[in-house]
């Protein structure tokens, strides 16, 4: 019964594109992002007739390839977590009385008119800038970000203290902001 | 150093944190008490916003090759029915 709602001969012309394109900025690597769509079909195509059509097939293949993207995390957590050390490369923004540097300190990026603002220069700038973070920063930036994970999930995933983590996104907002002023704002 | 008088390092650092979880009331004076003099550091808050909303925005649109999509439709015919 359930297999009528499914479609598996269209999965690959229809949702292909859609998952990598979901799954591209969550892992930041092509070959790694296509392994997990190639998964995501076999898994699926393994777990049909549990399919009970409760959700569209888009959702639960969506569904399914987010769980492969969370699990691939987790695997990964052991490599690329490392001891949070006391020092970080962003403490060069701060002087010795702990305020911005005049180097460092933020310019103004003209919010104000957000819809002013070229998304697709920002995107490209920001993809490079993600490049830039230790694998970790990256790793919680995705997740956070993209996964409507709360920070609980996060941490469990990783197997990092919430105080860890926060150390480690707010290291990560502090690089990544430098960064695109470096490179998006001065540049224009 | 006085208790209310915090750094740009710690308030940016509260500013982060106060996304995520609930900040002490300690905390909370010290945070509000430097962003009102602070334009730097009010700028580091607008502009982090900014960025963590823009990246939550789904704004790729990658597309596979013919060749993988090839392959990826081979693996799954190979699997048993």
């Amino acid at each position: 019964m359930a297999q009528a709602l499914l479609n598996p001969d269209k999965w690959i012309s229809e949702y292909a594109d859609a998952l990598y394109s979901y799954t591209l900025p969550r892992v930041n690597d092509t070959a790694l992002a296509e392994d997990i769509v190639q998964e995501t079909f076999l898994s699926a195509w393994k777990a049909r007739d549990s399919f009970k059509g409760e959700a569209s097939e888009k959702s639960w293949l969506f569904t399914i390839c987010k769980n492969k993207i969370i699990d691939h995390y987790r695997k990964k957590a052991r490599d690329i977590v490392q001891p949070i050390s006391d020092n970080a490369a962003t403490d060069v923004f701060f002087d010795d009385a702990e305020h911005w540097t005049q180097q460092d300190k933020p310019l103004d990026w003209g919010l104000e008119q957000e819809q002013a603002i070229d998304k697709k220069e920002f995107y490209k700038v920001l993809e490079g800038c993600k490049k830039k973070l230790q694998e970790v920063q990256r790793a919680v930036f995705s997740m956070k970000y993209l996964e409507d994970l709360d920070s609980a999930q996060i941490c469990k995933a990783l197997g990092l203290t919430s105080s860890n983590y926060w150390v480690l996104i707010h290291r990560a907002k502090l690089q990544l902001r430098a960064c695109l002023e470096k490179n998006w704002i001065n540049s224009k | 150093m006085n208790l209310l008088n915090i750094s740009c390092k710690k308030a940016t650092y509260l500013v982060s944190k106060k996304e995520e979880s609930r900040l002490s009331w300690l905390e909370r004076i010290q945070l509000r008490g430097h962003m009102t003099i602070c334009s730097f550091c009010r700028k580091f808050e607008q502009q982090t916003g900014f960025i963590g909303r823009m990246i939550g925005h789904d704004h790729v649109h990658a597309t596979l090759t013919p060749e993988t999509k090839q392959k990826m439709q081979e693996a799954l015919l190979n699997e048993p029915s």
